[in-house]
């Protein structure tokens, strides 16, 4: 059987600080998936989210939240750099779901005030995406300098950053694609 | 922990779901510390998605 829905591709927007300027970097990437066929996108910005700080995993989980990951073939995750790691607060929102992000495909997008575009906590993320149970690609975008990057309202002042993100979506896209068959057809025990 | 050997169901829209994941989880209830797959060393949960509608359910190994 062959799902025909479109690919759901939202992007978390993981800081909930006041001027993140990974907010620009999450617009940003939902424009270009916008501009794809077959495929659906949303921003989904963690400081929206009402959740619980007094409890973990299902204790904590948001129905709404849920859902979305459910729908959800591939995620794009937004991240500053903050002291070489990942928001603790983007780290308790993904900690809510785990059955919902199975044999799905993440992207991550780095992001921050200096040079090296979020490097540090790409590779800090890597293995917290693969407990959760998520692929994880291998390219990623990184928008190093990032107030050089955008300006103050947003727009894009690096035009290479869209030949870059093509090329992460291309290969997201491919292994939600992929990912997505797996789910439907493949068995575990097959 | 014995493996389940009936199909399941999609609760959305009925179809029968394929099961693609056997995910190693914690315990972290004391009730968890039952179903703790010994040679494991935790509590096997199923992940089966369903290839009509995308629904996702899990359950954890019988």
């Amino acid at each position: 059987m062959t799902n025909e829905r479109p690919l759901s591709i939202p992007v978390i927007l993981g800081t909930t600080r006041k001027g993140r300027m990974s907010e620009h970097a999450a617009r940003f990437m939902v424009a270009q998936i916008a501009k794809r066929e077959g495929v659906v996108t949303e921003l989904i910005d963690i400081s929206r989210m009402a959740l619980r700080v007094d409890d973990a995993g299902d204790g904590v989980k948001e129905p709404e939240f849920s859902a979305k990951m459910i729908r959800a073939d591939a995620l794009i995750i937004v991240t500053p750099e903050y002291n070489h790691s990942f928001p603790g607060l983007l780290k308790h929102v993904l900690d809510s779901c785990l059955k919902e992000y199975i044999h799905k495909a993440a992207g991550i997008v780095g992001v921050s005030a200096g040079p090296f575009g979020g490097t540090r906590v790409i590779q800090d993320f890597l293995p917290v995406i693969r407990e959760l149970g998520l692929v994880n690609i291998f390219w990623d975008v990184n928008f190093g300098n990032v107030s050089k990057v955008f300006d103050e309202s947003g727009n894009l002042l690096d035009e290479g950053f869209v030949a870059r993100a093509d090329k992460f979506l291309n290969e997201l896209i491919w292994m939600a694609r992929t990912l997505r068959y797996g789910r439907d057809n493949i068995a575990l025990d097959a | 922990m014995a493996k389940h050997t009936t199909k399941m169901i999609c609760p959305k829209c009925g179809a029968e779901m394929n099961h693609h994941a056997d995910k190693l989880v914690d315990p972290v209830r004391p009730e968890d510390l039952r179903q703790v797959n010994p040679a494991l060393g935790g509590i096997v949960e199923e992940t089966h998605c369903c290839p009509s509608c995308g629904a996702v359910e899990s359950r954890r190994a019988g």
